[in-house]
């Protein structure tokens, strides 16, 4: 086995073989070794287990191949009713009929120029100049200010409450749910819908009528959906039909304060953002989008949002606010802040992270 | 976790057993090192503590250049001749050298360890892989500083043998492996996983941003990028679109089996290019382009390069989007007086390629023909392809008289030639067939089938083809295979219709993503179907 020097000329063939062959194995035995110590260094640095995955859990993860069926099992076209949360205007929208919206609230759609002059001109009715002057470029006046000086006073007052909820800025966004940094900003007003009390639960009428006027109207039989200060309607006939639907204990209109209390972000989905966007807070809210009515009615099965109602109207009948705001002078109150109304937030999206999802 | 690490793993798996009981010294270890890692004690040992005093580093080094991983032609040849076993001259049976005196034994037949015991000199260096060993734990052990100068010797070796840099898989830090231990239930991604795979909801008209969604994440680099972390961002806002393209990588690797809502993503992609902005129904080319361009543009905080240097220059930054979507396109203009070249050479993200059908004729390639072509229609029996389509684009066009140009050389206005080749290809090349003609005369789509191939080889269409000096050493050949990963088509007219696309998420395995539907599909699907583009990965990358 010692070394040495050995010219390969005058070998015969087998020998030449046989060196050949003894080199060759030398590799493979090389190779192979370094295999082994790459394998005992894994284990003895602890990372050999990675390989190791939970089969059980991975059974849920096969790619099904059959006939009217995904790859993960699911039905066709089982996906209408997804929402979102517009991150212009926060309003949650139907995910079929987003971009069509966000290309009008973005005012970049062929008829954004036209509306927005409308809004414009119906603005100038009202005395609320102010509120032109915090636009940023992306937030185009989807909306319709004829009451929009009240109704953002009021709303107003409610963010500026330290216990709200919704000044917390640190809820994760997640797509398709909930974020708490709501906004709400006046919707577009729709002069045509209204809300059929027949179809509400007690609570929600409640917690309706503590943002909303609510008289009911003899030709439709719909209830009005505008402020508590509409002046269709006097207050009179809104206790009058506080008294019809809810009982005798709400004799004074509550305050329209009520924050929600959005607990932030449970893993709800967008029916219930529209059901507290509905009900608390945003007081001239009226189910302008077709869809986003169409999902409010939905959530009378929804339990999460009951327990919001539930909690603001326990202090309801004092009149005063689920936060505890003051009523009554508190539109007066907030104007000075309305400094930092009608941006749009943008939820903050959590940074992204390999560990955030780990279970 | 690193997906591609973990696949490599699976597969050394069975023989690796096989191996180590040829080994049965290391079997014995290996039983060891098991439990030992169980019970978390460390991989390197108290022992090493008694060698690592005074000038230990320099010898450690020179013991690793001289007897392990020799660089130079000479010190192979000293290593050769003089790594014997000092006590029976074998040069095999893995040999070792003391640490503490110049010993050679091998191991096999113990002679190493018979020096250890009567010298005391307790820790011996394997000298074909590096790895120390110590007789009394008797196992190999692994201590951060020595591997620290281990692995400095062999990138210095493997740099004198002219290898250049070679590629080493992941290891995790010790917190990762901390956290990989408290969170047992992991993802693999096999062959049969529908991880990586998520429908995406139509948002109205949407359909062309959800096939290029689908195609961007699953561009293999891209995905890597992001799904391990690599984005930093420096934008003050919310806005980042980088920011929401890694969220995006987090719903399509979640397991998540519901469709995903892209609504964030086409807000930020419409706030940032105005111009796409409109619910009109839109070009998913146009949305792939200004995708790129807001991503680019976002990239900013990771536009370092290995020098610590911030290339921030629009036309030469080095984020991600650069390294994989960016390719050179060479033009060359041949003055025909003088026949002096002016070249140019510009950045692409993509190749937008003409058909026949369209308005410009497509046959003949080039003006001397093509083998017995005629002027007019498509002449060659059997499909147009993709092949044809590159060849036309990359053909010297001869610019007519009433195009011409000033040339440098003759210092007047002369015809010329122009040509267009691909100087730098990109990792990822997208091609897009011009199948929607908005002429002053017509606007209409062209149906026109062409075909495209699995694999692609970009050879003919490079620059160095025609570059008299430049030619493509064989051993780089494989350095322009391509392969398809992705295919977006249009079904439709030109003024309604609806993307799916197709994507590639191992070798041979295809799905189609029909928004929020993902069903698999064959290759036979993909390559029968129409296109409109094309997308395609380089298949062995290279190190700068």
């Amino acid at each position: 086995m010692k070394m040495e020097n050995m010219s390969l000329s005058g070998l015969d063939n087998t020998k030449l073989e046989a060196l050949a062959q003894d080199i060759y194995s030398d590799l493979v035995e090389d190779a192979c070794l370094g295999l082994c110590f790459e394998v005992h260094r894994a284990v003895k640095q602890g990372y050999f287990f990675l390989d190791d995955t939970d089969q059980e859990s991975m059974k849920d993860f096969e790619i099904v191949d059959q006939p009217g069926v995904d790859i993960f099992g699911q039905v066709y076209n089982q996906w209408k009713n997804k929402e979102c949360v517009c991150p212009n205007c926060n309003r949650s929208i139907a995910a079929s009929r987003f971009a069509p919206h966000l290309e009008k609230c973005l005012g970049m759609g062929r008829n954004s120029s036209r509306i927005a002059n409308r809004r414009i001109a119906s603005s100038n009715n009202t005395n609320n100049k102010s509120e032109s002057d915090q636009e940023d470029n992306d937030d185009v006046n989807d909306n319709d200010w004829s009451y929009g000086s009240e109704k953002k006073a009021k709303k107003r007052k409610s963010d500026k409450n330290p216990n709200s909820p919704r000044r917390s800025k640190s809820l994760k966004h997640k797509n398709g749910e909930l974020s708490s940094s709501v906004n709400t900003d006046p919707y577009k007003y729709n002069y045509n819908t209204g809300i059929n009390y027949e179809t509400l639960g007690p609570d929600e009428l409640r917690s309706l009528l503590t943002t909303q006027c609510g008289v009911i109207s003899e030709h439709t039989k719909k209830m009005c959906t505008r402020s508590q200060r509409c002046p269709q309607h006097t207050d009179q006939q809104r206790r009058a039909v506080r008294v019809f639907l809810l009982g005798l204990s709400a004799t004074s209109l509550p305050d329209s304060n009520t924050a929600v209390e959005s607990d932030g972000y449970d893993a709800s989905d967008g029916q219930v953002l529209m059901s507290r966007l509905q009900w608390d807070g945003s007081s001239d809210i009226s189910p302008s989008d077709s869809a986003s009515s169409k999902a409010s009615t939905n959530n009378s099965d929804s339990k999460k949002p009951k327990k919001k109602k539930k909690t603001s109207l326990n202090s309801t009948g004092g009149g005063g606010g689920g936060s505890g705001s003051v009523g009554g002078s508190s539109s007066q109150g907030c104007l000075a802040g309305q400094a930092n109304r009608k941006k749009p937030k943008l939820p903050v999206p959590p940074a992204p992270s390999i560990y955030d999802n780990l279970n | 976790c690193n997906g591609a690490w973990l696949q490599r793993k699976q597969h050394t798996l069975q023989p690796t057993y096989y191996v180590m009981s040829l080994y049965p010294q290391i079997m014995f270890c290996f039983g060891r090192a098991r439990r030992s890692s169980r019970c978390g004690s460390p991989a390197g040992c108290s022992h090493v503590n008694a060698y690592k005093v005074d000038n230990w580093r320099p010898n450690l080094r020179v013991i690793y250049q001289c007897f392990v991983w020799s660089g130079s032609a000479e010190t192979r040849r000293r290593k050769a001749k003089s790594c014997i076993c000092h006590m029976c001259g074998a040069h095999l049976n893995r040999l070792h050298s003391c640490l503490y005196c110049v010993f050679f034994g091998c191991f096999t037949k113990k002679h190493i360890h018979e020096h250890a015991k009567n010298k005391r000199h307790n820790l011996a260096i394997d000298l074909l892989y590096g790895g120390i060993y110590c007789f009394v734990c008797q196992d190999y052990i692994y201590d951060k500083d020595m591997e620290q100068i281990a692995k400095e010797e062999q990138r210095k070796a493997w740099k004198l043998q002219g290898v250049g840099e070679k590629y080493s898989t992941w290891e995790p830090t010790k917190r990762e492996l901390d956290l990989l231990r408290h969170n047992p239930k992991r993802r693999k991604m096999t062959t049969n996983c529908t991880i990586g795979l998520r429908g995406l909801i139509n948002l109205g008209n949407t359909c062309f941003m959800n096939c290029i969604v689908q195609a961007l994440t699953h561009t293999p680099l891209l995905r890597d990028f992001f799904l391990s972390d690599r984005h930093k961002c420096e934008m003050q806002s919310n806005s980042c679109l980088v920011c929401e393209m890694s969220q995006l990588f987090q719903e399509f690797y979640s397991g998540h089996r519901s469709p995903h809502i892209p609504f964030r993503l086409l807000h930020l992609v419409w706030t940032h290019a105005r111009h796409l902005a409109g619910y009109e129904q839109q070009d998913a080319h146009e949305f792939l382009i200004a995708a790129l361009d807001v991503l680019h543009r976002h990239c900013k905080g990771d536009t370092t390069n290995d020098n610590g240097k911030k290339a921030n220059n629009p036309n030469h930054c080095n984020c991600i989007i650069d390294q994989i979507f960016t390719g050179g396109l060479q033009s060359d203009v041949t003055c025909q007086v003088c026949h002096g070249v002016s070249t140019t050479i510009d950045p692409f993200w993509d190749i937008s390629l003409d058909l026949p059908g369209s308005s410009t004729p497509f046959w003949p390639l080039s003006p001397g023909g093509d083998g017995g072509t005629v002027n007019g229609e498509s002449h060659l029996s059997g499909a147009t392809t993709l092949t044809d389509c590159l060849r036309r684009f990359t053909r010297p066009e001869h610019l007519g008289s009433s195009a011409k140009i000033k040339c440098g050389g003759c210092h007047s206005y002369q015809e010329s030639t122009k040509q267009l080749t691909m100087k730098k290809l990109p990792i990822v090349a997208c091609f897009h067939l011009k199948r929607f003609e908005h002429s002053a005369k017509l606007r209409r789509k062209i149906t026109t089938y062409v075909s495209f191939p699995l694999e692609l080889d970009m050879t003919p269409f490079m620059a160095s083809r025609w570059a008299s000096t430049n030619y493509l050493p064989p051993g780089l050949y494989v350095l322009v295979r391509y392969a398809l990963f992705a295919v977006v088509n249009h079904q439709g007219t030109l003024e309604s219709g609806h993307y799916t696309s197709f994507i590639r998420q191992h070798k041979d395995q295809w799905f189609k993503c029909d928004d929020a539907i993902i069903t698999k599909a064959s290759i036979k699907d993909v390559l029968d179907s129409e296109g409109y583009l094309l997308f395609y990965h380089k298949q062995f990358l290279e190190y700068e």
